[in-house]
This record gives C-alpha cells, structure tokens and sequence, in this order.
C-alpha cells in the first residue's frame, strides 16, 4: 500500500484518540455524578460561591453542549481560564512548559547512552556474567521509585558530596552553568528511570535481532562477528529503538511529575499536582490534554519513522 | 583410483544439553564424499540430518558438545578452529543453502549486496564495479530473470523460488569445495521444486563442486544424488549409490521408507512396515531401530551396528541383513487398488454453484480506508457426490483451501450459492443451524495446532458429544472409547494431553473429534503434510478405511499426486483459482492429461529416475 | 489415594522450585517475607504508628529505633510494618481487580475482533496515551472530597491504570492464540464467543498472563507510593509508605534514615516481586536453550 496512505491513517488514527482522549477527560473531570461544583469548591463553599461556579462552567447545561464549548475553545487556542488566579491557562503554562521543555531536553540526552551502551553490551554479552551483572543492576534501579531515587540523589549529592543545590529553581538570566548545575539531578533521576525500563527493552530487541535467521546466515556465509554486527544487526534494530523510546515517554511525563516536586522545579508537573489539589478544572482539563498530545504524537512520530524504515513498503 | 575427498567425516557424534541431562543428536557418524560428488542425507524429523548440515560449516549450538570424532573438510580439521579461522572457511570452502530462504535473507538489504559482502569479505574482487558483475553474472548462473538489475530489488520483492535462487547466488559467490543443501525447497511449489533441482544438477555437471542434500524426499534424491545415506535417530544406517538404496534398499529402515510412499505411477497403495513410531526412550543400546524393526531379534537391542560393506560402496548397520537374495533384494510388489466403479446414480451432497470468493472485503467505514480485496476464486462449479472421495488438487494460491473455509462456513463468498442436500446452506457458521454445523466436519492441516494443548484427550472428543448431541456425565465416556479404537487408538489415551501424543496419534485424534459427531461430510485439508512419511501411510490408511465403512464423503485437499491417486474417486485439478480439470481419477492420471496436470505430474520427483540415468 | 497426590503435590513443587532461575528464587523469598511482614508486621511492632513522642524527635539510628524517629518523635521502623499490609493490599487488589477487568475485555476482543474489538480497542488506547500517573491524579482528584484518602478509591484507581493495559496484552495473546486451528474447531462447533475465551483462549494464554499480572503487580507498590507521595493517596497518620517519604522529606539532610527506611522497604518489595517476574517470564516464555557463547 502507498506509503503516503498509511501514513494518512495513522495520522488520522492518532487525531481520533486524541479526540477520545479529550472526552475520557472531560467526562472524568465535570461530568462524574454528583454536583460537580461543590466537588470542585469543596465543603467550605458558599451557596453564592457555587453559584458562581457553576455559571462559569456552564453546568446549567447540557453535557455534550457543555464539551462541545470546551473543544471548540481549545481548537481556537483558547485554553480557558484558571479558577484560581483568573489568568488564561496558556498565560500560566508558557513558562512552565519552557521549564520543562529544559529539563526534558536535558534529561533525553542523559537518557540517550545510559540506555544504548549498556543494551548493546548486553546484546553482545547474552547470557555471560557481564550480561547477568548488568541485568541485575539494572533490575535494583528499576525497582526503585523515582521518588525515592530522587531523594538518594539529594542526600549523597547535596549532603553528603555537596556539588549539586537543593532546589532546582533558577532565576531568570542565571548563567548556562549554573543551570546545567541546578537542573543536573532532576534530570539524572529522570533520566534513570526511563533508561532503566529503556535497556531491558532494547536488550531484548537487540537479541532478537541477533538471533534471527538472517544474521545466522550471514555468520555462515564467513563475515566476523563486526561485520556481522554493523551491517545486519544494527540496522534492523534502530526500529525497535524509536518504539522503545516513544513508549517510554509516559514514564518521561510521569517521571516529571513527581520529580519537579521533589526538587521544586517550576515546572509544568508541579503546576498540575497543584491544579489537581486545587481542583482548578479548566487548568486540569488543558494540562492533562497536552500532556496526552505529547505522548500521542510521540508515539505518531516513532509509527511513521517505522513505516519509514520498513523496506517492504518500497514500491514493488 | 578416487580422488582425496573434499569432506571426511569420521565417527563424528554430537549432543546437546537439556536440562541436567544430555540429548545425543547424532551417534558416531562416518561418511565422505569426494569432489563432484552428491551426497543425498534422508531422514525423518528428528533423525539429526540437519545437525551434521550444521555442524560441517562449524555452526555450534549454544549448549552442544561434540562426543565424538572429528570433521575433516578440505584437510582442515573443522572442530578445532576458533572463530575467525572458521570465518575464513565459510562461504568460501563450504557455504550453505538455507532451508527457509525468505527469513535467511535480511529483508532490509537489497539482495545484490547481500550477494556483494561474501565477493567482499573474501577478498574475491577489487572494486565495486568487478563486484557488480560478478553479481549478475551469478545471478544469470542461478536463472534469475534480468540479472543486471534484479539485485536492487528486496527479498519481499521476489518470489520463493527466486529467493531461494539468490541464496544459492550467495552460497556459489565464494566457489566453495562443497555446497550444504538443508531441504532447500521444501515450502517450495512442486514446480518450482524440480527447476531449481535442475538447476542444481546443472551446477553440478559443470564444476568439482561437491555437494551435501539434505532432504525428507526420498524421491527427490533420486533426481539428483549420486549417494544415498539414510538417517535413523542420529545413526547413518545405510549410504550407497542412489540406484542401489532406492531399487534394492538393504536396512529395514530403509526399505520401511520406501513401502510408506504411494506409487504415482501406478497408484499401488502404501504399505507400512515400520511398527510404531520413534520415541527417545525407547532407543536401546544396539540398534536403534530395534522397536520397530520387522526383522529384529533380541541380541540387536545389545550390539551396537556399525555399518558393514554389503556391495561395492554400500554399506548397511544391520547385523540381520542376509545378503541380495533375490526374494529379499527388490521391493515386494504392491497392491494396486481395483479400478474404482464409477458412482453412478448417487445424489449429490454438496454442490457449488457459480462461487466466486475472496479475502478483505471490507464493510462500512473501512472500505474507504482499505483496500480492494482479493479474489482469490474467480468462478467454480463442483459437484460432490454422497459416499464419494474427491480430491482438490492445486499448488499453494490456487484456492483449494479457501473452497474448504468457504464450504465450512468460515468464509463468506462473494457470490454464488452452496448447495448441501438441495438446500442453500447459510453462508456463515453462525447463520447455520448445530445440525448442519453437524453434518460437515473439518480436519486441519497440523496436528499441533488443532487440539487444544491444555485440554485432555477425553475433554476434546467431549466437546462434539455436549454440543451436538446434548450428551453428558456417565454417557460419555464409553462413546468417547469407542472413539478412539475406531481410529486404532488405546482407549487409555483419553486421560492423556495432546503434549504426550506423536504427531500422528494427534491426528487421529482429530479424525476421531471429526468421526464423533457422525457427518455425512468430511473436509480434509492437507491433513497428511506434517506428518512423517511413515506416519503418513498408516493415517491414509485409516482414512481410507473409515470412508468406505462409513460411507462418508470426503473432500480431499492435497497438494501430494501420489496420494490422491491411491485415494480419490475423483479429482479436481485447481490452478489459480478456476477448475481445469475436474474427472474419475483414471481419467485425470492417464493420457491424455491437460496441460497443467501434465505440468503437475512432470514435476513431481521420480523414484526410478535414478535408476534411469545409471542405465544411460 | 490422597496421600499419594499430596506427595505428587509436594515433589511437583520441589521439582518446580529446582528448575526454576536463581532470580525466581530469590524473588519469591522476598516477597514471601514482605508478605511475612504485612501479616505480623501490625503485631510485632516496637511502638504504635501513631505514637507520638517515643523519643527525641529527628533522631538517627538507636538500639532502640533502629530508623530513628520522624517530627513526631514517632517510630519509623514501627510505622514502615504498620504500612507494609496497607502497601500489599492495595497494590495487590488493585492490580488483581484491574487484570480481571482487562483479561476479560481483551480475550474477548481478540477472539471477536469486530466492532465491539474496535470500541473497546480505541477506548483503550485512549486511557493508555493519558500517563499513567497523571489519569490516577486526575481520577482521585475528580472524585471530590468524600472519597478522597478511602482505600477503595486507590484500589479503583490502580485498577483504572491497569485494566487498559492488561486488555492490550490479553488481546495481543489471544490474536495469536486464534490463529490456531483448534479455535477454528470450537468456532465451527458452535460454541458462543464467552465459551470460546474461557476454554480454548484462557489456558492457553497463562504464560503471558501470570508474566503481565506479575510486572504490573511490581509496579503497582510504586503507584500507590507515588500517590501517596504528592498527597493523593490515604491521609495521615496512616503510616502509607509513599506518604511517609513526603512527609519526611524536609527532614532529609537531617535524618536520612526517616527517608530512606519506608524507601528501602518499598524498593526491597518491588526488587523482590520483579525478580519473580524476571525468573516467571524466563521459566515461561524463553525455549530451553539458554543462550551462551
């Protein structure tokens, strides 16, 4: 099938669960039974005060109007206002999202050969000593929590061997230096916790590689195990890489979450903790959807670089 | 005066770890073969002809261990290399062609630089421009079509026979001293099969290279081994010249092999001689035919048989063989069948009327979004008579399949109407009523697949019973024995798990799981394939058997001629998707034959041709 | 008779725990005694869990707090058995209550894969690209303010994370399951599709099965803790674990070991329930080839 058409699909495929997306959350924010106004504003709150509430979200209406208004807005860029300090959401999220963006960036170029070198030294390696020590290893980090992980770093980096500050939060025009300095543990604990799920994943897909049928004969055929290696087996496995990568970006988010808080990062995870606490519904429902952009559209991303790469959609 | 050999292979023994305990593949095998030569190995599964394929190019599995002897190919003595002396050796003194061409190439690279880097890792040649032509010079060698410009292509791009033609490009690109075949064409078509066997021979006649073919066809031996050695269980019983192994086989193995195939020819049925079937355990310190073995006496379970001189380079491991008397030597005569009556005046069962079918017709929303579908057949009118064999024969894509599906309800057609009993039946299995679900049955090609692997046998031939006949509790036990010894099956056997069954047992089972629901129909779609040869006869035979008793119909699909001959009343010949011939049996395998059933018949490998070719 | 098949019982069991990996092995020891620990962690405890002023507050280690004590003075090793059965039950009910819902729901789709396939295929995928964490902060916080800190809440919510995830699993066994042909012979028998995904698709998919429910049970300690963590999960003083390392947070730099007891356990239980999956998934779906050299 042409090419272009099934990138088309997936495309389209991709737009749909957003869509889905879309409706899971605002069913799940305003639409759950029960008074959706006293749930947002709590015991405490006034009759007035609710009353108030529920005109802003429009709660006199019905549901499907009410998420019509909502998806019409956001597809016109407008992200809503916040119930809390009445800016517009998207005024709210820019910075944060920067911040983020940052520690993100950061974090995946950490994350890039903490999960390549020890995957392909234990491709290479399978079933020797090195391979199991590396394994075993890698099983400890995974096993930790990142929350946890983020709190060792801070003991033994800032108490114990105090390179590294406290916080993570830089003041506008701090030098690079002093941001990589800031932003290095945030982004180590970040970048463990993907890469730890990342290696095993990738292992096994480089394993795969190396064992299937055609590199088998390409060792028959003479070639020294680099050759074999570089020119068989590297290739086919770049594409498992993109999915393993892409799939690992719901840890990235997750990730980020529990770690700006950690490290008072003031970042896009930490404002949504507090948009939930606060139950500032219009900020929730704009967050969490971007949040599930990102993901969809990095898991669009790795589908098309895999039709890409797949040789037997080349015109027959 | 014979020229050095090219491989020697001296009481070479192999095996391999499971668990705390070690599995013997092969068992002290000895053999040579000189250059120019073509060594035919043959065997059923699990007789270790594909481990010696392996471990001649040095290929070790992860937990193997040799026992035994030594490999000595070309002077080098193969088992002590290391790895890049190895990596020296291959491609370039011995390269292999592998059993599945489509997963041994990388479907990433093209298929001119998977041929190119054997050129280049040899150092065979100087620049790329050599390398090219080199490659289609091969590729032209091999008969690939526009060899200039094929290498561009990728492997999905090409076929399974030109797949398999380019590995050979890929084995010949080093000009080794010997070729190692690991069944290159099997889940090849028949067709396709004998072009690249001639291919093969031509290879052969024009260079010293010599060649190891590994295969289950006895008959495709014949076509092209100038020395046959036979395979039982990791033991070499048997190896000679081909005309002699063939025509006059000495080991009982051998001459088992040989009775299980049915005749082509003359449509002589297939008789079984070997007892049994394989089982590990049983294998006893001699001979390890001895559980099987027609002519055994008890001291061949305690001497280990070497293999003895019994004729000029043949050789046989059978302390039992008396020499070539001339009522032992020949295979005994078979029965051919008697012509069969025409049916006549029988009501047909099942019609189809003018059906067309085909995959991935899409509904709704989907047809926007997916492709056309496949029409896979174009238009097919079919009678079947009650009490009737008929056989669909064609190769793999003519459709003889999809009928079967199609029949069975698990394929809507296109258009057309099916007929059962003068009455249309409902197009899907769940439009029809439990009695007509009833009434046709279905047997599946692998018996691996067909029974549930966590249910018991008792439960499997339960499950017709509850479902058709609203049996339960205490009734069905008896039934479900009966069941059983009707497919020559230990009643005992309902207790076990498909798991602990051959797979010959397993697709008796599957007979009696059809048989149990009494059908008036029986589908059988390649039901033989997986089987072994020897396994192979016995199951036919039941079958055969059942259907005249039971005055079953029986829709025979098949790809085997032979086997169809020795069956069917009649035959349909399918060839890409429309019915080319359609005739009682004689009629189908005499002359005057159409021309793609004389294709069909050409194709299929010949027992005496080796014969043939030693008389001139 | 009963005799015999007990003893059959115990050496199929001897048999089992001798050819099973080392990282079984130790995997099911640690989580036997983790499990030890939830059963008798509440009696054996030195002090209660809220026990306030047992000793100097922000103390370090001590013979007789062997975690030293929190803000409260309370007893952190008291309070860390207090939470080990609050950490088993729910991650345990919530990943056993979300693997039901979704073994169902994907055996099924894989086995009909019609439009009711598609519906529950696209809904899943929608749950699914929601992170994780970020649909169990958002579920607990969309509930409101009654249910909020209720146990129940958090096992609903695990199993929301989970019930997606463990029906795209289920759904890929049973594609691959119904392509053999003894699902065709039920098919052609008759049977209804509910009788097909219990009989012929079910016992066939244990493998995959046991693997996933183990990995995700693995994960599910970490969920909760970090629910707990950014105060989503059971109030205090419920001496939860994830909750214990936020509320000793500021107390890091000072007494570590506030922090790094209730972490050090729950990583332990974690570390101990994926080396069991590892061992499973090695026992079960690897061939017996293991591969060297």
């Amino acid at each position: 099938m042409d090419v272009a058409l099934l990138i088309a699909r997936r495309v389209v495929t991709s737009l749909a669960t957003l869509l889905m997306v879309s409706a899971i959350i605002f069913a799940m924010v305003e639409l759950l039974p029960g008074d959706a106004a006293s749930r947002i504003l709590g015991r405490e709150a006034t009759p007035e005060n609710l009353q108030v509430l529920r005109e802003r979200l429009h709660l006199d209406r019905p549901a499907l109007v009410r998420y019509g208004i909502w998806l019409g807005d956001i597809v016109q860029g407008d992200l809503g206002t916040s119930l809390i300090n009445g800016r517009p959401v998207a005024e709210v999220l820019e910075p944060r999202i920067t911040n983020t963006l940052q520690l993100s960036l950061y974090a995946l170029l950490l994350y890039l050969p903490m999960t390549l070198i020890p995957a392909i030294v234990q491709a290479l390696r399978r079933g020797k000593p090195t391979d199991h020590g590396l394994s075993v290893l890698n099983l400890m980090l995974l096993s930790i929590p990142d929350f946890l992980l983020a709190a060792i770093f801070l003991i033994v980096f800032v108490v114990w061997i105090p390179i590294f500050p406290a916080k993570s939060s830089v003041p506008q025009g701090a030098s690079m230096l002093e941001l990589i300095r800031a932003l290095t543990l945030p982004a180590c604990t970040i970048a463990v916790a993907m890469a730890a799920y990342a290696v095993r994943m990738l292992r096994d897909n480089l394993i795969e590689v190396l064992e299937s049928d055609y590199v088998r004969m390409a060792e028959l055929k003479g070639l020294t195990r680099l050759q074999v290696l570089i020119m068989h087996a590297l290739p086919n496995a770049l594409v498992p890489t993109l999915n393993v990568t892409a799939l690992n970006l719901a840890y990235l988010i997750g990730s980020v979450v529990v770690v700006e808080r950690l490290f008072a990062f003031p970042g896009f995870g930490s404002l949504l903790v507090d948009a939930l606490q606060l139950r500032d519904v219009p900020m929730v429902e704009a967050m969490v959807l971007i949040a599930s952009a990102v993901y969809i559209a990095a898991n669009l991303l790795a589908d098309i670089g895999t039709i890409l790469l797949n040789p037997r959609l080349r015109r027959a | 005066m014979s020229p050095k050999p090219v491989l020697a292979v001296d009481d070479f023994g192999f095996a391999y770890r499971q668990g705390r305990a070690w599995l013997e593949i092969l068992h002290r095998v000895s053999f040579a073969i000189a250059p120019s030569e073509v060594l035919g190995l043959v065997g059923e599964s699990g007789c270790g002809k594909s481990s010696i394929a392996y471990s001649l190019l040095g290929y070790r599995r992860a937990n193997g261990a040799t026992q035994s002897g030594t490999i000595s190919l070309d002077g080098a003595d193969l088992l002590a290399l290391d790895r890049p002396a190895l990596d020296r050796l291959r491609g370039r003194v011995v390269a292999m062609v592998p059993q599945n061409p489509a997963t041994a190439l990388n479907p990433a690279r093209r298929v001119g630089a998977q041929v190119r880097e054997v050129l280049t890792r040899h150092g065979m040649i100087r620049s790329r421009p050599e390398a090219d032509r080199r490659c289609a010079e091969l590729f032209s060698l091999v008969g690939l079509p526009e060899p200039g410009t094929i290498g561009r292509r990728y492997p999905h791009q090409l076929s399974g026979g030109q797949q398999q033609r380019v590995c050979i490009a890929m084995a010949l690109a080093g000009e080794p001293k010997l070729l190692v075949l690991d069944e290159p064409t099997t889940g090849l078509d028949v067709t396709t099969q004998k072009q690249i066997v001639y291919l093969l021979r031509r290879l052969v006649a024009t260079s010293d290279m010599a060649m190891l073919y590994v295969t289950h066809d006895l008959a495709l031996l014949a076509q092209i081994a100038d020395r046959v050695g036979v395979m039982y269980a990791g033991h070499l019983v048997e190896i000679g010249p081909t005309n002699e192994v063939l025509i006059r086989p000495a080991h009982p193995y051998t001459r088992g092999l040989l009775a299980a195939l049915p005749d082509i020819r003359t449509g002589a049925q297939p008789m079984t001689e070997l007892k049994g079937l394989l089982r590990r355990q049983d294998i006893p310190v001699g001979c390890p035919l001895y559980p099987r073995c027609p002519i055994a006496v008890p001291s061949c379970a305690d001497n280990p048989q070497p293999l003895r001189p019994i004729a000029t380079a043949h050789e046989v491991a059978c302390q039992e063989y008396k020499g070539a008397t001339a009522t032992q030597a020949a295979m005994p005569q078979r029965s051919i069948p008697p012509a069969r009556p025409t049916v006549t005046d029988t009501s047909p069962l099942v019609e189809l009327r003018n059906l067309q079918l085909g995959y991935g017709a899409a509904v709704g929303l989907h047809r926007l979004l997916r492709s056309t579908p496949i029409q896979v057949i174009r238009q097919i009118d079919l009678v079947l008579n009650r009490g009737e064999v008929f056989a669909l024969v064609g190769e793999s894509g003519s459709g003889k399949s999809t009928i079967a599906r199609s029949l069975a309800g698990l394929l809507a057609p296109l258009s057309g109407t099916i007929v059962f009993e003068g009455k249309p039946l409902p197009r899907s299995i769940s439009r029809r009523t439990p009695d007509l679900r009833r009434r046709i049955q279905y047997i599946f090609q692998n018996p691996d697949e067909s029974l549930n692997p966590r249910q018991t046998i008792f439960k499997i031939l339960a499950q017709p019973l509850i479902r058709f006949f609203g049996r339960s509790g205490g009734a069905l036990a008896p039934e479900i024995e009966q069941a059983l010894r009707d497919v020559n099956l230990d009643p005992d056997y309902a207790r076990r798990y498909p798991g602990q069954l051959s797979g010959g047992e397993r697709q008796r089972v599957a007979i009696a799981r059809a048989l149990i629901a009494k059908p008036d129909l029986l589908i059988c779609d390649e039901v033989l394939s997986a089987l072994d040869v020897s396994v192979q006869a016995s199951v036919l035979e039941l079958l055969r058997d059942l259907q005249r008793r039971r005055g079953l119909a029986l829709l025979f699909i098949s790809h085997d001629l032979a086997v169809v001959r020795s069956l069917a009343d009649r035959v349909g010949v399918l060839f890409k998707g429309e019915l080319v011939t359609c005739d009682a049996t004689e009629a189908v395998f005499r002359p005057p034959f159409h021309p793609y059933t004389q294709r069909l018949l050409d194709a299929v490998p010949d027992l005496h041709a080796a014969e043939r070719r030693a008389a001139g | 008779m009963s005799n015999r098949d007990l003893g059959s019982i115990a050496r199929g069991i001897a048999g089992h725990w001798h050819g099973a990996p080392g990282s079984y092995r130790v995997g099911a020891i640690i989580m036997l005694l983790h499990f030890l620990l939830g059963l008798f962690g509440p009696l054996l405890a030195p002090y209660g869990y809220a026990a306030m002023g047992t000793s100097l507050p922000m103390e370090g280690f001590s013979w007789r707090h062997v975690l030293g004590t929190d803000a409260l003075g309370r007893d952190v090793l008291s309070r860390v058995m207090y939470g080990a059965p609050t950490v088993l039950t729910l991650a345990f009910s919530g990943t056993a209550l979300g693997f039901a819902i979704g073994t169902s729901l994907g055996l099924l789709c894989g086995y009909l894969q019609n439009w009711f396939d598609e519906l529950v295929q696209r809904l899943c995928e929608a749950l699914i690209s929601i992170p994780f964490l970020v649909l169990a902060l958002m579920a607990i916080s969309a509930v409101g303010p009654e249910l909020a800190g209720k146990p129940i809440l958090i096992v609903l919510v695990v199993a929301l994370v989970y019930a997606p995830r463990t029906a795209r699993l289920a759904r890929s066994a049973a594609l691959e399951i119904v392509t053999r042909d003894f699902v065709t012979a039920a098919k052609l028998r008759g049977d209804p599709a509910w009788r097909v995904a219990w009989q012929e698709l079910l016992p066939n998919a244990t493998g995959p099965l046991f693997v996933e429910f183990s990995l995700r049970a693995g994960y599910a300690p970490v969920l909760v803790g970090a629910l707990g963590f950014l105060g989503f999960g059971l109030h205090p003083p419920t001496p939860e674990w994830g909750l214990m390392i936020s509320e000793n947070r500021s107390l890091m730099f000072v007494a570590p070991l506030s922090v790094l007891g209730p972490g050090a356990f729950l990583a332990s239980l974690v570390v101990g329930l994926n080396l069991f999956t590892e061992g499973l998934a090695r026992m079960l779906g690897r061939s017996d080839v293991v591969v060297r050299a």
